[in-house]
């Protein structure tokens, strides 16, 4: 197959993305960076852990434009949660305006949905220009996403203003007879001293479906964001995600993501402190069963000085599930006092689970402090064995245990009908034991990941 | 009530227990003393159903056999084994985790579970008993806990769980005075004729308040000696050097004098 024809199939044609956009630059090179390079393959290292050969087959299957969908608001309340503010709803990649809420919207506070046809409020809505000599940090799927976006969230806060109710943003898959895919984009953009926090939810029905999502957090000078992913796709689908936080001098980000749902997730998270001072808490829990796939692909990028970065993440495996943690720390030349500190901490539940960890450290400075630390293990026969013989059954003490090693990254969550949200998911996901595919997680495990002819004809 | 009948055991193909007689009957106290290494924890982790052992022969409890049945069925049966070492659980709340013990038992006892309220006032009354701070309540299982918390930790389930074999591994070691005698006070508090206590101990103090039945020393895997109370003095003045060196490889630890006790 040639690159051409790639980009024939998998991008919509011209018309669909409107007239004037100040985006065509960014999708010129967007057009080229695809067919240069396509898209990733079992080459590429930021892609190691994940089933390429499934995703590409995944992507082909579906139709490159997007196909509406509806679904009502109690469906809608239940896959999603309400968090009581500002709700932008996609469904299939198209704004759901009857599903929307707009409930801030101030001088200081733009919330909207970028259309093709509108116009792009104050020029942020392209990421920076991307690394393209990197297929680490830019690949085709971002790519893809800058030419085959329809609809997606821009949030836009004025500087010194402080946003209390958090802006939720809502991607559904609603899958009909056939496959739907949805290329969504999301820019927060929160100005010097500004205060925000943004929720994520990527959900839908089962069934086929591909998510290619890219977000863009710019946060300018001593501006605080507090960002909150929630992956809780329905089987069936494929997730793929990246996150680009570009952190300006004396900015705070904490992000964390939940990875609950699809088959086959990947959530990628680059970060470039890029002025003095700056600090960034990431966190993850993913929590595969049955023959999903949660990887993490972490790069957090020091380019400045006095810049804090932490990285904590955990995964709970099991049934013939995989988890990976990919953990990049990047300490860039002439930077001084830096603190860049990552874990990763797997429990494998079954035999046949598996957790693959992988830090990847590339320090160029000599003033730095940098730790990392990954443990796999089982839960722990000795606590297992005392609660038992106080009359806990085993199972209550391994759901016990368990609740404790999610609860570390649940506790952390500062809005609280968030968290009662996913506590609950949790609890209803973790509650289901092995789910009743797991006849086909045997097979599927058997066969091995499929490596497409395409994703090595690059 | 515990009939233990040429019980055996090894782990990792090395034997532990090699023949271990011992009968308790309901009322009574029987206590285990013998020096380091004999198996004296070895045998308390099997009567909980501890795993990883290669256990043989008959170990009979209220005439059934003990030893098919899993740790919590051993629990809720009414056997209770104060641990050692008490695991450290973070995360688990000890409020949680103990009304999730006592209801779980209560319901295999076919007794009524207790709700939140009734449950926190009954735990802070025993905590009273056994002077703890009400605060360990809300920290995680034994996390942090010193080691004199942890023991009073363990007394607080064992008077919550109400057992009717309470096996009691060193929960004297590492206790002051002051902890020692309201330890001391929570096992005695336990003694009734319906129930039996094994108390597993290198020292005579704690038998100074809960005067045992029977001693039996455990020495290389099995009962060497058993006697009546004063055969803990014994002990005490003579060691278990003279008489049963050359008996197991951890018979060579000398008799432990008083002032050696740790202190927490």
């Amino acid at each position: 197959m040639t690159t051409p024809s790639l980009l024939e199939r998998l991008v919509p044609p011209e018309p669909l993305r409107g007239g004037n956009r100040s985006s065509s630059d960014s999708n010129a090179r967007a057009r080229a960076w695809l067919e240069t390079n396509g898209l990733p393959n079992a080459r590429d290292e930021a892609w190691k852990y994940t089933p390429l050969g499934d995703i590409l087959s995944a992507t082909f299957d579906a139709a490159s434009e997007p196909t509406p969908g509806s679904i009502d608001v109690a469906t809608l309340d239940a896959l999603a949660g309400d968090h009581g503010g500002t709700r932008l709803v996609f469904i299939n990649g198209l704004f759901a305006p009857a599903l929307s809420r707009d409930r801030q919207i101030t001088p200081e506070l733009v919330c909207h949905n970028t259309t093709p046809s509108s116009t792009d409020p104050v020029g942020v809505i392209d990421p920076p220009s991307p690394p393209v000599a990197d297929r680490t940090r830019y690949d085709g799927f971002q790519a893809l996403n800058q030419l085959a976006s329809h609809d997606g969230a821009v949030i836009l806060v004025e500087a010194d203003t402080r946003v209390t109710e958090p802006i939720h943003v809502v991607y559904l898959s609603v899958p009909g007879h056939t496959p739907v895919v949805s290329h969504p984009r999301t820019l927060l953009h929160a100005s010097a001293n500004s205060e925000v926090t943004l929720i994520e939810t990527y959900a839908g029905i089962a069934g086929p479906a591909l998510t290619n999502a890219v977000t863009t957090i710019v946060v300018e000078p001593g501006a605080a964001v507090t960002h909150y992913k929630i992956q809780a796709e329905g089987a069936g689908a494929v997730h793929l995600a990246h996150t680009s936080i570009r952190q300006a001098a004396g900015s705070k980000v904490r992000s964390c993501s939940f990875a609950l749902g699809a088959d086959i997730a990947r959530n990628a998270v680059d970060v470039v402190l890029g002025g003095n001072g700056a600090n960034v808490e990431l966190e993850g829990l993913y929590l595969p069963i049955a023959t999903q796939r949660h990887d993490s692909v972490i790069t957090v990028e020091h380019a400045a000085s006095k810049c804090m970065s932490r990285q904590r993440f955990k995964g709970v495996i099991d049934d013939h599930a995989r988890g990976s943690f990919s953990g990049r720390i990047i300490v860039q030349p002439g930077t001084t006092a830096t603190d860049a500190a990552q874990t990763n901490r797997s429990l494998l539940l079954k035999p046949t689970a598996e957790a693959d960890t992988r830090p990847w450290l590339e320090i160029f400075a000599d003033d730095v402090k940098c730790t990392h630390g990954a443990t796999v293990g089982r839960l722990d026969s000795e606590a297992l064995f005392y609660l038992r013989t106080r009359g806990i059954a085993e199972r209550d003490a391994r759901t016990m245990l368990i609740g404790a090693f999610i609860d570390e990254m649940t506790e952390a969550i500062s809005q609280p009908t968030l968290r009662s949200q996913l506590d609950a998911a949790i609890a209803t996901k973790r509650s289901s034991g092995t789910p009743k595919n797991d006849a086909l997680g045997a097979d599927a495990a058997d066969n091995g990941p499929a490596i497409s002819p395409l994703g090595a004809s690059t | 009530m515990l009939s233990i009948r040429n019980l055996s055991a090894t782990v990792d193909a090395t034997r532990i227990l090699n023949g271990v007689d011992l009968q308790i009957n309901a009322g009574e106290v029987h206590a285990i003393m013998g020096p380091n290494g004999a198996g004296k924890s070895t045998l308390g982790q099997v009567l909980a159903g501890r795993d990883g052992y290669t256990v043989t022969d008959d170990v009979t409890y209220d005439g059934a056999d003990l030893l098919v049945l899993t740790p919590e069925a051993r629990a809720a049966a009414g056997l209770f084994l104060a641990f050692q070492y008490p695991v450290e659980i973070p995360g688990v709340g000890n409020m949680y985790f103990l009304r999730t013990a006592v209801n779980a038992v209560r319901l295999a006892r076919g007794l009524p579970e207790y709700g939140a309220v009734d449950f926190l006032a009954l735990a802070k009354e025993h905590m009273a008993r056994l002077d703890m701070d009400p605060s360990l309540l809300s920290r995680s299982v034994n996390a942090g806990f010193s080691g004199g918390e942890k023991k009073r930790n363990e007394i607080l389930q064992m008077s919550m769980l109400e057992p009717r074999l309470a096996i009691l591994d060193e929960t004297d070691s590492g206790l002051d005075i002051d902890a020692l005698r309201v330890v001391a006070e929570g096992v005695q508090a336990l003694r009734s004729p319906d129930r039996a206590i094994l108390i597993i101990t290198h020292y005579p103090r704690l038998l100074g308040y809960v005067v045992p039945d029977q001693v039996h020393v455990l020495s290389g895997g099995r009962i060497v000696r058993s006697g009546n109370s004063g055969l803990a003095l014994e002990l005490e003045a003579e060691g278990y050097g003279p008489t049963f060196a050359g008996q197991s490889g951890g018979a060579t630890s000398p008799s432990i004098p008083l002032d050696a006790v740790p202190t927490p």
